[in-house]
């Protein structure tokens, strides 16, 4: 019967070649519209680590004075400093967690072969491998005694890997970062998430690190942060020592908690920790006060979807209505012109349902065609956004759910849209027409 | 006169498309006023004065791997940047205005932020030497320019410059009594003389809060980038930027080179979402019109179908042309008033939904009036064809097959 009720849609669809297009072109401008601004949300706001992105975990310490306040919503920097980093970093506890921060060098090999160029570099501990997920083509992390030791060795991403040393095993092999030898130990398969959720500091969207040293660099090295820095009081800074020292914010901590249980023992932890350095007198605090985020929450309170976004989104979805009010009108002239028709079939025995089912068939598959060329659309509107803001190039693509949507939700709204006029439709009355005849 | 009261009754019997054809209208009226709203809102922000000669200016930035005297290093760079044909002046700059990236700090009036009475400014700040002002191209409109003897090299808690020029809005922020020229304001515990003032200087984020605070500090430090700013015969830039990565190589090579961006240019970049939200509600807001045009074009073509019988007899009544295309427009303009008033209503909504939820500012209701005009008079366009077209219905229709 489906079959049957296709060829009659498609009889249908040609005997009025004119509205049949207008209206596919109606719901493709509607559907396109939305698909691009929806395909850009959908990316930003995709969780970007599905299957542990309950159990990683940021942490938020509030190491300050009582009455300062901070811009984010709940009053609580989202960096920490440098010496709760390395202490949370270091101390022994049955969970895996890791400190980390951005800095950068220049990366060459020291002679004219290769053109030195900037990379930026992500200083942290052994752990954030395993705890973020990447898996290591050649090699592994650097070993308990060589981050000790604050030894001058790196991990390097595929990208690199396949830039230096045109692909093969690096792993022993050395580059220079500014004027230092470093040892590659790892070379890491490449990083592909869309949202850089692990350090939102400068730019959700930016691209992840390549280089990847340990932490105990950043003494040893006095390495200077490519990220932000913020600060609550005024100290004096003369050097790097005192900086480390400082009350000044800029590492980023994870730690990934597996149950309740897991957060609420880290959470008492954490709660001593701080009543403990309040009491040594860093800060005047009655309570002490964190936050533990999991990577949604972490990203929902970091508005990395923009506003402009969410607004954008709810516009088009208003376009589409206008889209469909439009292609409703249309049908409804269209489906009553064909009462005479119904009337017929009608008193030859089909049932309300069976007319109803006829002309719903018949909006649906209009409503694939405006799916299909508004997919079309939607590409020129995602390459225009894309041409704008080169930022937003793996943001403004569609995956294989939004272009399984697009025919989806033209579909829907076409069957939304179809339902009245169907409805009238179906109402006829037989004798009317019969009478006439 | 306008035969009201029987046009009523008769859109009594067509419910549905004339309840469609008020949804059209509110809605239309909703998303346009508030996307046009949006639009003159960013568009406002990005053509706002910044102080600088935009189309002048480039920056680029530079790290250094190699051993060298870098103090020394920047000197020489200036020199080799300043002797290229065309270009105006260039400096070595702690961090670029419009770039996106800087630094910012809060300046008091008084020695400790602890003490009564205290009030407290932030300000973006960046340093360079004595062509800072120069380079830049902004407009000193009270005090003077740094002289060379106040430029420190390299900087310490127990040498801190004593100096700044900062901009008007900062000066007039910290003293609004408008006598801010050789007051001094307070750095941590160290004491600045506001020796000069600058009518307008944006910081380097637009979209801060206090964007037009902006100060400058005579000094000259070396961090882990360089930043240099050079300013050029606008015709000549694009030559210019193409050539600087290779002169710096030329001059020292052991670093890199960030390819030279105009400050127009980085100001773009730095908006690029503000850029996209403004093109796509356009892009939305001309094809909502064309579709809200077709659309009412299509009603109203199908409710003259329905009724080409009506119109027959009424011509044959004595009706004149005239009287039959008024009849629509007087129709139109009867559901469209109610969708305007819907719509606007609808507006106002959203307007205070954005308010809350958005940073956005209240919504002008300006400009839900000029879109309900707008609309309305689209929409009486757009009856006008098939109004004709209506008039032009023999009258002899109406004695066929009765």
């Amino acid at each position: 019967m489906f079959v049957h009720y296709l060829d009659l849609a498609w009889r249908s669809f040609k005997r009025t070649p004119l509205v049949s297009v207008l209206m596919v072109i109606a719901i493709a401008i509607g559907i396109g519209i939305t698909m691009t601004s929806l395909s850009v949300y959908h990316m930003m706001a995709m969780d970007p680590i599905p299957h542990k992105s309950d159990k990683l975990h940021a942490v938020q310490l509030k190491a300050m004075d009582d009455g300062e306040e901070w811009w984010t919503e709940d009053n609580i920097p989202t960096q920490i400093t440098y010496k709760d980093a390395m202490f949370l970093n270091d101390v022994d506890l049955p969970f895996r967690k890791t400190a980390s921060t951005r800095t950068g060098f220049t990366v060459h090999m020291n002679s004219s072969d290769v053109k030195p160029f900037l990379e930026s570099a992500r200083v942290t501990s052994s752990e954030f491998f395993p705890m973020f997920d990447l898996p290591f083509l050649y090699g592994g992390a650097w070993t308990e005694q060589q981050y000790q030791s604050a030894s001058p060795v790196v991990v390097i991403s595929q990208s690199i890997n396949e830039k230096l040393f045109g692909g093969e095993n690096s792993v022993g092999k050395q580059v220079y970062l500014d004027d230092q030898v470093f040892q590659i130990v790892g070379v890491i398969k490449e990083w592909d998430i869309h949202t850089k959720y692990y350090d939102l500091n400068n730019g959700a969207f930016n691209s992840t690190e390549n280089l990847f040293i340990p932490l105990s660099l950043i003494e040893a090295n006095e390495l200077a942060t490519w990220g932000n820095t913020n600060g609550w009081k005024f100290e004096e800074i003369n050097t790097f020592q005192e900086r480390l020292n400082s009350e000044l914010l800029w590492m980023q901590f994870w730690v990934e908690l597996n149950n309740a249980q897991d957060k609420q023992a880290f959470g008492d932890y954490l709660n001593n920790y701080l009543s403990e350095q309040a009491t040594l007198g860093r800060f005047e605090r009655e309570s002490p006060k964190f936050a533990l985020r999991d990577v949604n929450e972490w990203m929902a309170y970091n508005n990395v979807v923009s506003e402009d976004n969410r607004l954008l989104v709810g516009l088009s979805f208003l376009f589409l209505t206008v889209c469909l009010v439009n292609i409703l009108a249309l049908l409804l002239a269209k489906f009553l012109r064909r009462a005479p028709e119904i009337g017929v079939r009608r008193a030859l025995g089909a049932s309300k349902s069976q007319v109803f089912a006829q002309h719903l068939v018949e909006v649906s598959m209009l409503g694939f065609f405006g799916g299909i060329v508004g997919i079309g659309i939607a590409q020129l509107g995602l390459w225009g956004v894309r041409s704008t803001y080169s930022y937003f190039s793996a943001l403004a693509t569609m995956d294989i759910s939004m272009l399984l949507a697009a025919p989806s939700i033209a579909i829907v709204s076409c069957l939304i849209a179809g339902a009245i006029p169907a409805w009238l439709v179906c109402k006829t009355q037989p004798a009317i027409y019969l009478k006439t005849q | 006169m306008l035969e009201i009261k029987p046009i009523f009754n008769a859109l009594l019997r067509s419910k549905v498309s004339t309840f469609l054809l008020l949804v059209e209208i509110a809605i239309t009226v909703a998303i346009v006023s508030v996307a046009a709203f949006v639009i003159v809102d960013r568009v406002n922000y990005l053509q706002q004065e910044t102080g600088y000669p935009e189309e002048s200016l480039l920056h680029f930035s530079v790290l250094t791997f190699g051993d060298v005297d870098r103090m020394q290093q920047i000197e020489l760079d200036e020199q080799m940047l300043r002797n290229i044909p065309d270009v105006e002046n260039a400096v070595f700059m702690q961090d670029v205005p419009l770039s996106g990236s800087g630094s910012a700090s809060s300046f008091n009036s008084q020695p400790d932020p602890e003490i009564e009475n205290n009030k407290s400014v932030r300000a973006a700040y960046t340093a360079g030497d004595e062509n800072m002002i120069d380079t830049l191209g902004v407009n000193l409109i009270a005090g003077r320019d740094f002289n060379p003897d106040e430029i420190k090299y390299g900087l310490s808690m127990e040498n801190p410059p004593t100096v700044i020029i900062a901009s008007k809005a900062f000066v007039d922020e910290m003293f609004p009594e408008g006598d801010g020229l050789g007051q001094t304001v307070y750095f941590g515990p160290a004491p600045i003389k506001i020796i000069g003032i600058v009518e307008e200087m944006k910081g380097p984020w637009l979209q801060d809060s206090r964007a037009d605070n902006m100060v400058i500090f005579p000094y000259v430090e070396v961090r882990s980038f360089d930043h240099y700013v050079v300013r050029t015969n606008p015709e000549e830039r694009t030559a210019i930027k193409r050539q600087i990565e290779e002169l710096m190589l030329a001059n020292y090579d052991k670093r890199v080179i960030n390819p030279a961006i105009g400050f127009d240019e980085a100001k773009a970049q730095y908006n690029a979402g503000d850029i996209l939200m403004a093109r796509m509600l356009m892009v939305i807001i001309v094809v909502l019109i064309m579709i809200t045009i077709v659309g009412i074009f299509g009603l109203t073509l199908f409710n003259i179908s329905k009724r080409t019988k009506q119109i027959g007899t009424r011509r044959a009544l004595g009706a004149r042309k005239s009287d039959i295309v008024k009849y629509f427009l007087v129709e139109n303009a009867m559901v469209c008033i109610v969708g305007l008033v819907v719509g606007s209503a609808g507006a106002v909504y959203l307007g205070t939904l954005l308010l809350q939820e958005y940073s956005l500012p209240a919504l002008d209701n300006a400009f839900i009036l000029y879109t309900a005009g707008f609309v309305f008079l689209i929409s009486l366009m757009s009856v006008l064809v098939p109004a004709n077209r209506a008039a032009n219905i023999s009258p002899s229709i109406a004695t066929r097959s009765i």
